[in-house]
């Protein structure tokens, strides 16, 4: 069957508004506003002369002429003492592990020169097959913060490390209460250093999972988080989980799910979400079905019912037929299946271990003998600590790793009692919430400047060293706790080496074999020690369905979540994350209230976004808490919630914690508040979170909602570059109509049919030349020959729509290194967004006109028929780059012969040759070329968000990529840098390049291994299997211009009838 | 003209082996002879310059161990005990020889102890007789530099600036001279017409005069104004296309480096400085540690004496006195180059400044592509410090390297590299890399086809292999 959905990019396409028809139809958004500049009031009152002019413009050229010919001197600074690991012009790698109290991802660091440039996964000896997420590779940029404290203060003002440590080693061993409160501490010597100081140590998370926790303490006597895998669970529930994205320590997840979904092994898992806000997981999920944060509890109840044999109540017929389905699936795929569920409701996470258990996944999918040691925050005693720091019982309070005046759900009452504490001192390397409110700040490493050793579970030790000498006088965290514990050898790589040589000094060289691999490997073994779990739950269960059947639901519901880019708020200050569109809404720079098309409508918002349709604001009350942000209409968010981000409004009280984590205006000025404070980029939505039976509950069931008459731009790429009403870019298919063709050949299957045209031949021989003559595009060609195929190299991507999770890892990774600028939210506004790869994101409606035309409906009446496409519409994520086109329009038109084809298969952009035409662009069918309207890294517009800009951020640049200048074309360059050191490296072995060794940003960021890079002359590499493979094709093949990109067909497990 | 350092390093190779084969079968009691007698001199110097020199002087002043002039004299202990000396120094010590035991204590605690020595008592003592005798004496120390050209430090190079500055002031004087001359001429003129009544000729000015020759002249004018403009189009021409050539570029270094000693007199290999040239895309400048491999015992230079090595101490902090490193609080007696100290680096103007958006490789062109220094460099040997060699320069090196392609192009343009890329041939054969290549070129159809098209100049050029393509340096 072929596909009959529609595609649509946003509701202003699905809708065909004006602005959508005018951006459509241009290449280019804002030109260069003549209008604009000639109707310019001011212009007639200037006193600039046309002589005077032409003497100015006269005087400037031949001063430009001049400074032209000067030969400026540049200085050549070696080493005076060069270590001999560094050779100037090679990159070295460290294996590393990152960790920041929600991420965990073993790493390999690139540095140059001595410096860190890129981030990416250790896939060699990493865990969650070493695949990192588009946070964990822009944490890099945070190394190089103009914002980072360059040593100790007290009171905001400069002190010594030898004042601060006087003071505060007299506070902690005073007769006061000294406290330390800290994010949930993975590494094993860590929470030794803090022992050490003798005070009481309080872990909390900002994302708390303490129900799920509790959940397994309470059936199984394990009080622990369990460790999830997903690679055997072949039937995935997931009640509001965003485990793609954020659920617990997900960078371990994503992998494993992926390697089941790939339909070409002939199975393919099948994965259930209910959700309400539309998560970047449930984008990918084969069954989406939208319910209310009050009725996850009910989704888990109905679900043991049918385990056990009952029926569903309290449920709306078409949810309880959905939940019917789920149980369904589960019990037919016993212990090779998950039922996980993201609230922290206690209630509900006994029911979800209940069913686990039932369903025999402990043991296969869950492992809770070797549970996960991340997220052991202990609320309760937080908010004990809270209450006893406003009671004056706390005298001294040591935060580390943590941001509580920001992320607590009661941070107002936690700053209160910190005002109270004689002596607090923050660890953060910024001056942030927290930071700026504590008496002393000890500024912490940044983590590429530290050692440390960390343990998620346990039986392995992952390693983090150093990767650059510390940039400022900041000293590592432990060691600070060792120097106030007063120990003997307060040095703390002496401290972490004697946890793993008792033996160890160093004062003598002392070299151990086993810690030397172990740091070349960034992880060794560590000891084994496993829980017993044992159920014993089941009164606990029955309590617990009792419970959520009572839940009551309000007319309008709040879901907070985590997105992709800004995590908890720590990578508020982030550029390159900033700037990566969200997965699911593709709105940049931003926070805002995702609602349903009907609630909108019902407010009377503005539904629709683009650079002249602003959105509405709107006022959100929770209780007695009021917050005001843009309402974005996400199709499907179940009507009657809203969703709102956290990690949002870093830095409200003007905090110095990063330029980019402020609002900048039209000119890269900050904008200011009222108060005269900088504006934080959308409000924190931390405070609405509550707590019930000691857990903190990130939805509220009670909100009010109204519109408020103000508008507010919010810059979201959903509708740049589109296809100019081409909708062929996708193909999609059921997993059954996926298997009833999976053996024809390529180009013949119903769901990916090489694109045909007519001919005036009779091609079928059936001795009547008419319409269903036709031949293959491909045997249509202006060209000669396909000029790279079997000459040579010929490098090819190939993109998997089925196990893109749309996550933007790829996005992040490109920026980074290829030196992508960042060009801040005005100029995202204004479409002229730089990204050299972007994730389209398609809503698709399984109705169509075709389909409309099948069953003889008319065009309006088949619209009708759909009930609305916004309400609930399948999701599909299309990477798009530069396709290097074998017959490419762009090299056509280019007058200067800037962009050519080389013999490799590469379409080459030549910056020095360009002379801004733009043709290309406008030639360009895949939209993906990019235009430097401005001298990102000297205009002033950009100095708050372009790294390039400050001489420390500028240090994460890329040394092999010329950074563009203003006027030139750019755009994806399949990394070539990485192709040509490829090479070279293989020259240099005198060996042929192996598949695998030359690999794209993208393609190595990827953490569901959907974008793969290689030779595709190579007759034994992967990229040239699955180019082969009858999934296969081109985007916009009927156009005929030979990309070196494929696309594979997106195959979701549904059956044919219900997709 | 010049011995590949490897050579050398053979030859010292089996040098070792033939002082180790001696040691073996060493006969112990060759004489009575003192060690300061019949030695020769000439097996002396080499054996010396092998085994001591890095350590020891032959003259009186101390480089790490104490300079060797006059040992003949102040030797004050027993010939046995100066052979065991040099054999075993820390044996020598033990033996409690007084004489001994203040060298110890004078040299050691500063410099460490001396290395012990695998020379015969044969070998020693030839080694005396060369060191007891002026080297002057023996003579052809020199030899290697013979050939060297000798780099004068004040050398001023006459600019073309200057020579023009020169013919302005000609040009001037002679026009000078013409008006003066047609002034007097005029006057004459005036004066012979006024004698002979004839009427004089109407006072017109200069100009005048010049617009009315212009109107007799008008075709030989027009002419010359055609070459006049025609001329101001090539030269203005040929002026823009030198705008950005760095021919013969060579700017004042702060330290004034001599090519032509280290490369020409003492025969070292470019690439034990510049080694990163083969493993980086930079071939890089020498860190100040590197200089030092050398430098610790070299202190003095041929041509600038002590000044310009001085520089390097000062940034790596070395203390030439004690022959030790400097730390951060400022202690000598440090072995190796100290971390902690805070010296000056070295700040060396570059010579061949390529724009940001070339990414040139070095090792592409040295390991792989097998080129010669000297064909991008020149003839550095004969530099002082680095230059950008002019083409034509370079291709006169061919006698002395034959693998050296002639170009014609500026050196250091774009058209000077793709002359080269046009030129230079690829080895498909011996290199496991292109040999894949040869093969796919090989089992296709459409890849034989362009197979043959490279090979219709029966080589398989850089150009051919895409090395004309903007992607390969632009990037």
């Amino acid at each position: 069957m072929a596909n009959t959905k529609k595609y649509w990019s946003g509701l202003d396409e699905l809708d065909g508004t004006d602005a959508f028809q005018e951006i459509q139809s241009k290449e280019f958004q804002e030109q260069i506003p003549v209008d604009k500049f000639l109707a310019d009031e001011k212009l007639n009152s200037t006193t600039t002369g046309r002589r005077d002019f032409l003497k100015f413009m006269g005087f400037s050229l031949t001063a430009a002429t001049l400074a032209a010919c000067e030969t400026p001197v540049i200085k050549s600074i070696p080493y005076t003492n060069k270590p001999a690991e560094v050779t100037p012009g090679v990159a070295n790698y460290y294996a590393s592990s990152y960790y920041d109290g929600m991420d965990y991802a073993n790493i390999l660091v690139k540095t140059r020169e001595g410096r860190p440039i890129f981030v990416k996964g250790n896939a060699a000896t990493g865990t969650g097959a070493g695949k990192v997420n588009a946070r964990v590779i822009g944490s890099v940029m945070e190394l190089y913060d103009k914002a980072r404290l360059e040593g100790p203060t007290k009171n905001g003002e400069a002190t010594t490390w030898s004042n601060l440590d006087a003071a505060v080693s007299e506070s902690i061993n005073g007769n006061g209460r000294a406290v330390v409160l800290s994010n949930t501490i993975v590494s094993p010597s860590t929470r030794k250093a803090i022992e050490s100081l003798g005070a009481e140590h309080i872990q909390y998370d900002a994302i708390s999972y303490s129900a799920l926790r509790e959940a397994q303490a309470a059936s199984f006597g394990v009080n622990a988080v369990p460790h999830y895998d997903f690679s055997k669970a072949k039937v995935v529930v997931s009640i509001a989980a965003d485990f793609l994205n954020s659920w617990l320590t997900s960078t371990q997840f994503a992998p494993d799910y992926a390697s089941l979904r790939n339909p070409n092994s002939g199975s393919q898992s099948k994965h259930f979400q209910f959700e309400s806000v539309m998560s970047m997981t449930g984008t990918n999920a084969d069954v989406r079905t939208m319910i209310s944060p009050s009725e996850e509890g009910k989704v888990a109840a109905g679900i043991l019912a049918v385990l056990k044999g009952g029926a569903v109540s309290n449920l709306e017929t078409k949810l309880s037929s959905r939940v019917k389905a789920a149980a369904n699936a589960l019990s037919g795929s016993k212990g090779e299946s998950l039922l996980i569920a993201g609230t922290n409701d206690l209630s509900t996470q006994t029911i979800v271990a209940a069913i686990n258990q039932l369903l025999g996944n402990y043991g296969t999918t869950i492992d809770l003998e070797r549970p996960s040691q991340a997220y052991r925050g202990d609320e309760s005693a937080a908010t004990q600590l809270i209450a006893d720091m406003n009671s004056g019982k706390v005298s001294t309070l040591i935060t580390y790793g943590c941001n509580p005046s920001y992320d607590m759900p009661n941070a107002q009452a936690f700053n209160s009692g910190l005002a109270k504490v004689s002596t607090s001192v923050s660890m953060n390397g910024v001056a942030d919430e927290t930071a700026s409110r504590s008496t002393f700040v000890a500024p912490d490493h940044h983590y590429l400047e530290s050692w440390n050793d960390l343990s998620l579970r346990a039986g392995r030790i992952d390693l983090v060293q150093p990767t650059i000498e510390p940039l400022f006088n900041t000293r590592a965290a432990q060691e600070s706790f060792l120097v106030w514990s007063s120990a003997e050898n307060a040095d703390w790589y002496t401290f972490l080496r004697s946890q793993y040589n008792g033996d160890y000094t160093s004062d003598v060289l002392y070299s151990d074999s086993d810690w030397n691999s172990a740091i070349h490997d960034g992880n060794m073994a560590g000891n084994e020690v496993s829980e017993s779990p044992n159920y014993t739950a089941s009164i606990e269960t029955s309590l617990a369905e009792r419970k959520v059947s009572k839940v009551k639901g309000g007319d309008m519901e709040l879901v907070t979540y985590v997105k992709a880019t800004a995590g908890a708020g720590q990578h508020a200050a982030n550029p390159f994350l900033q700037e990566t569109p969200d997965p699911v809404s593709k709105v940049t720079w931003d926070n805002y209230v995702t609602m349903s098309k009907s609630d909108m409508v019902a407010l009377g918002l503005n539904t629709y976004i683009a650079q002249e349709d602003l959105a509405t604001v709107v006022k959100v009350t929770v209780g007695d808490k009021q917050i005001e942000l843009p309402a974005y209409m996400q199709p499907g968010q179940k009507p009657g919630t809203i969703g709102i981000a956290l990690g949002y409004g870093r830095g409200s009280n003007g905090e110095k914690i990063g330029q980019a984590a402020y609002q900048t205006g039209e000119k890269g000025q900050h904008l200011m508040l009222d108060s005269g404070l900088p504006m934080p980029i959308g409000v924190n939505a931390f405070p609405l979170t509550s707590n019930s039976e000691g857990n903190t509950i990130y939805a509220s069931y009670d909100v009010n909602i109204e519109a408020t008459d103000r508008e507010y731009p919010l810059a979201c790429t959903q509708i740049h570059n589109t296809y100019m009403g081409r909708d062929s870019v996708v193909r999609e298919t059921s997993f059954d109509s996926y298997l009833a063709e999976a053996d024809k050949p390529k180009g013949k299957a119903s769901w990916n049919m090489a694109h045909a045209l007519n001919v005036h031949d009779d091609t079928n021989n059936d001795g009547v030349i008419d319409a269903r003559d036709k031949e293959n595009t491909s045997e249509f060609d202006l060209w000669h020959s396909h000029p790279v195929k079997d000459v040579g190299h010929r490098w090819g991507m190939t993109i998997d729509l089925t196990t893109c999770t749309g996550c933007s890892a790829c996005v992040t990774a490109c920026s980074i290194e290829n030196n992508v600028s960042v060009v801040g939210k005005d100029e995202v506004l204004r479409h002229r967004d730089m990204h050299w790869i972007r994730i389209d994101r398609y809503y698709a409606s399984d109705y169509s006109l075709e389909k409309g035309a099948d069953e003889g409906v008319g065009v309006i009446s088949s619209y009708g028929l759909m009930e609305d496409p916004a309400e609930n519409p399948q999701t599909v994520h299309m990477p798009m780059m530069c396709q290097h086109c074998n017959h490419a329009p762009c090299e056509t038109v280019c007058p200067v012969a800037a962009t050519t084809h080389s013999n490799e298969g590469l379409n080459q952009m030549t910056y020095n040759r360009c002379i801004g035409t733009r043709y290309c662009a406008n030639n360009c069918p895949y939209k993906v070329r990019r235009f430097n309207w401005f001298n990102y890294k000297g205009h002033s517009k950009f100095e708050n968000v372009n790294p390039a800009h400050d001489s420390l951020a500028r240090l994460v640049l890329n040394p092999d990529v010329t950074v563009r200048a203003r006027g030139v074309m750019e755009k994806c360059s399949m990394c070539v840098q990485r192709i040509q050191s490829g090479k070279l490296e293989a020259k240099k072995a005198g060996t042929a390049i192996n598949d695998g060794e030359v690999v794209t940003a993208c393609a190595e960021a990827c953490p569901s291994n959907a974008i793969a890079f290689g030779d595709l002359n190579d007759t034994g590499s992967q990229v040239r299997a699955i180019s082969e493979n009858n999934r296969s094709y081109h985007a916009l093949e009927e156009i005929g211009v030979q990309p070196n990109v494929f696309y594979m067909t997106k195959v979701r497990n549904v059956d044919s009838n219900e997709a | 003209m010049k011995k590949p350092m490897n050579s050398r390093l053979i030859r010292v190779q089996h040098l070792a082996l033939a002082i180790c084969t001696v040691l073996f079968f060493q006969v112990s009691g060759v004489g009575a002879q003192s060690i300061w007698e019949a030695g020769d001199p000439i097996g002396g110097q080499t054996l010396f310059n092998t085994n001591c020199a890095s350590c020891h002087k032959i003259t009186d002043e101390v480089l790490v161990g104490p300079g060797l002039y006059g040992i003949q004299d102040r030797w004050g202990s027993s010939d046995d005990m100066l052979v065991q000396w040099i054999q075993n120094p820390q044996e020598a010590h033990e033996s409690g020889d007084k004489y001994i035991k203040g060298l110890v204590d004078r040299y050691v605690p500063t410099y460490g102890w001396m290395t012990a020595q695998a020379v015969s008592k044969e070998e020693i003592r030839d080694i005396m007789a060369y060191v007891s005798n002026p080297p002057e004496v023996i003579g052809g120390t020199a030899d290697a530099s013979a050939d060297c050209p000798t780099i004068d430090d004040d050398k001023v190079e006459e600019s073309e600036s200057e020579n023009a500055i020169w013919f302005l002031i000609l040009f001037v004087l002679f026009i000078t001279i013409a008006l003066g001359a047609s002034g007097v001429k005029r006057s004459l003129t005036d004066v012979l017409a006024e004698k002979n009544g004839e009427e004089m000729l109407p006072d017109s000015s200069y100009m005048q005069r010049l617009g009315g020759w212009i109107w007799n002249n008008l075709v030989f004018v027009s002419l010359l104004g055609v070459f006049f403009v025609l001329y101001l189009v090539v030269a203005g021409y040929s002026a823009l296309m030198d705008i950005g050539l760095y021919t013969d570029y060579s700017p004042d270094q702060p330290i004034a480096f001599i090519h032509s000693v280290h490369v020409c007199e003492n025969e070292i290999d470019c690439k034990y400085c510049h080694h990163s040239a083969y493993e980086s895309k930079h071939a890089g400048i020498p860190s100040a540690n590197v200089c030092m491999n050398c430098h610790k015992a070299i202190k003095k230079g041929k041509i600038s004496g002590t000044v310009e090595i001085e520089k390097i101490y000062a940034a790596i902090g070395f203390d030439s006195n004690s022959g030790t490193y400097i730390d951060g609080e400022g202690e000598i007696g440090n072995l190796l180059p100290q971390d902690s100290y805070d010296g000056e680096p070295i700040k060396w103007n570059k010579v061949h400044n390529l724009p940001d958006h070339v990414f040139f490789s070095h090792q592409q062109h040295v390991t792989v592509g097998g080129l010669q220094c000297q064909n991008c460099h020149g003839d550095v040997s004969t530099y002082s410090v680095g230059r950008i060699a002019p083409v034509e320069e370079i291709n006169e090196l061919v006698d002395a390297y034959p693998g050296l392609i002639q170009l014609s192009k500026p050196t250091l343009t774009m058209g000077w590299c793709l002359e080269c890329h046009n030129k230079a041939e690829v080895d498909m054969t011996s290199n496991g890399y292109y040999e894949e290549l040869h093969e796919r070129l090989n089992d296709s159809e459409r890849g034989n086809e362009e197979l043959r098209r490279y090979l219709e100049d029966d080589k398989i050029t850089v150009r051919e292999l895409g090395g004309w393509e903007c992607s390969k340096c632009h990037y």
